[in-house]
């Protein structure tokens, strides 16, 4: 099995120029079904359809925290509502501001082990999947991995009640 | 011998404008050419710029490695070293945030007298530690309060700014350009402080006066905001009070010791090291690699190189040429010397980095002591009771003029960046309008003092 076999086909995407607050709504939008906020994460792609860069949710908080408590320990001195506060500062700040440009990947012929490798060496929740045109065909999750080993481990059996 | 004929034979005696010399020349030239249009990293330049003194064969490597007047000043070196290792040790104790967070409660959350008390608070630790590292624990706090304050903080980031510079120059070891000067010139911690504090003094009181005329009605907060800077409890910042304490001890050894390493006849680098190594024992790390590798090595190098650059143009003579120059402008009149110093110093600073400045006019103010008083030597010239205020000039011009511009000193480097980072971004304009008319009236109060002190009532 391949990671084209178990990817979820890209089906949204946001651009460099949409703003934090569309940002929000396209995932939210684009997840219906998927809880609360809708899915966690997004890539972004140009203009030419390219990889540019991807969006999480933990991507979304660090646009909110200022820069200055990312570089100090002054957590402690913040007060209530500030959080809400920033959150509405940033509202139009541009996703080329804020998204991680440094993004793992995969070619669709991946094996499974490498992409579970990549994910847990870099501390992700996505894999984009890149066909040869190196556009992104969909996304590979760790859920999907997980999946994966569930399967195999219980295959043609129930799974045991506690 | 008359004075000019003295002059005519030092000169040929010591430098002829042979290979060596345009090639020293041209490294030199070229070195400082790519530091100014920030085309490569100065480090790099300093570091390529020294080595090919030494391989052109202009200075042989135990010149620029152990002869202090052509090569690496150990005593600058091991003084900016050490005082960095004593500082990266204290940071995590959380002393600095305790300080700002403090200071804004003194104000009682009230914007403009948070911002003349930070402006004291940045002078005077930049006078005791170093303006950089005082504006990088500083400007976080600062941005912070403002956003609390809902009030723009670009005024306070840049009144920090100017205020880290003026204080830096109350003491040796407040700004590079002193640690130089001190150092070439064998002057002490004392002699800064008795010379040039009284006059930063009364630049900070000034400075403030017009800060609190500019920013009075401008500066304007709600109630419910300053009860946000109030519910702050500056001991949260503490992180590790046996540290802490460990580090006011050291910190208070070391500035005794500066106080008294004249007396002592100790140099400021031992009292410096003596301090850092003390602090690296008590906080039983059993991993310094860590605070030796925050070391600013890229400044420290950058010292190294420019050191080893302008020996070799000393040693070829050009240092001798240019100072020859300055002499037949002046006509060896040395309050015209001190005061186009002064000037020139400040708008120099403010145009280039006052390092690679300071690193060339240092030997080229010994030269010119040698022209004019050729039978002394040692202390007796350096620090000759006419050249004294030509020191003090040069120390005054370069450190002030560090506030005319964004560029002109590290502290305003990293205060544009910072706020910018912060979404704050400060146009080199901006800065200019406020920095420039600070350091044109800073650099003229220096002036009317070098002019009443050493030469009106000397």
């Amino acid at each position: 099995m391949k990671a084209k076999n178990i990817m979820e086909p890209l089906k949204a995407y946001l651009t460099p120029d949409d703003t934090l607050k569309s940002a929000v709504n396209k995932m939210k939008v684009c997840g219906r079904g998927e809880g609360l906020v809708g899915v966690k994460g997004m890539v972004v792609l140009d203009a030419g359809g390219n990889l540019v860069g991807l969006v999480s949710i933990k991507d979304i908080l660090g646009a909110v925290i200022p820069s200055y408590l990312k570089v100090t320990k002054l957590g402690g001195f913040t007060w209530d509502g500030m959080l809400e506060e920033m959150a509405k500062k940033v509202a139009d700040k541009k996703v080329s501001e804020f998204m991680t440009t440094k993004v793992v990947t995969v070619p669709e012929s991946a094996p499974l082990m490498e992409c579970a490798d990549l994910l847990i060496k870099h501390n992700l929740q996505r894999l984009p999947v890149l066909d040869e045109q190196k556009k992104v065909v969909g996304i590979i999750y760790v859920r999907d991995l997980y999946y994966r080993i569930v399967s195999v481990l219980f295959e043609g059996q129930e799974i045991c009640p506690l | 011998m008359s004075t000019v004929a003295h002059e005519a034979a030092a000169a040929a005696e010591t430098y002829a404008m042979d290979g060596t010399f345009w090639t020293a020349t041209i490294i030199f030239i070229l070195a400082y050419a790519v530091i100014i249009s920030e085309k490569v990293h100065k480090t790099v330049v300093a570091v390529v710029g020294a080595s090919l003194m030494i391989v052109m064969k202009i200075l042989q490597q135990h010149e620029a490695f152990h002869i202090e007047e052509l090569g690496v000043d150990w005593n600058v070196v091991f003084l900016l070293i050490s005082m960095m290792i004593i500082i990266n040790l204290m940071r995590p104790t959380g002393f600095f945030e305790y300080i700002a967070i403090k200071s804004a409660k003194v104000g009682k959350g009230e914007p403009l007298r948070i911002m003349i008390i930070f402006a004291v608070v940045t002078a005077v630790l930049s006078a005791l530690l170093d303006n950089v590292t005082t504006v990088l624990l500083l400007a976080p706090v600062t941005l912070l309060i403002a956003d609390a304050l809902e009030v723009d903080p670009i005024p306070f980031l840049i009144v920090e700014a100017l205020a880290s510079n003026i204080g830096g120059t109350a003491t040796l070891i407040g700004d590079p350009p002193n640690i130089m000067i001190a150092s070439k010139a064998k002057l002490n911690f004392m002699d800064f402080v008795y010379h040039l504090g009284p006059i930063v003094v009364v630049m900070m009181v000034v400075f403030l006066a017009i800060v609190k005329v500019v920013f009075r009605k401008r500066l304007k907060t709600r109630e419910e905001l300053k009860e946000r800077i109030l519910q702050m409890n500056e001991m949260e910042a503490i992180k590790d009070p046996v540290m802490l304490k460990k580090s006011l001890i050291v910190l208070g050894i070391v500035l005794l010791g500066f106080v008294f390493h004249g007396v002592l006849h100790y140099q400021p680098a031992t009292v410096a090291l003596f301090g850092a190594g003390l602090l690296l024992l008590l906080s039983n790390t059993h991993d310094p690699h860590h605070y030796l590798a925050d070391v600013e090595w890229p400044t420290i190098f950058f010292f190294m190189g420019l050191f080893i650059i302008v020996g070799g143009v000393v040693k070829v003579g050009l240092i001798k040429m240019m100072s020859l120059k300055v002499l037949a402008l002046t006509q060896g009149n040395m309050f015209a010397t001190s005061m186009i110093l002064m000037w020139f110093s400040a708008v120099a600073s403010a145009i280039v980095d006052n390092i690679p400045y300071v690193a060339t006019m240092n030997p080229l103010v010994i030269d010119m002591a040698q022209q004019l008083w050729p039978h002394e030597s040692g202390m007796a010239l350096l620090q000759h009771p006419e050249l004294m205020p030509v020191w003090w000039s040069l120390a005054l011009g370069a450190c002030l003029g560090g506030n005319g511009s964004p560029i002109g000193a590290s502290a305003n480097v990293i205060i544009v960046g910072m706020a910018e980072r912060a979404g704050h971004k400060i146009s080199f304009m901006k800065f200019v309008a406020y920095g420039a008319p600070i350091m044109v009236l800073t650099v003229f109060i220096s002036m009317i003092y070098v002019w009443l002190r050493y030469y009106y009532f000397a």
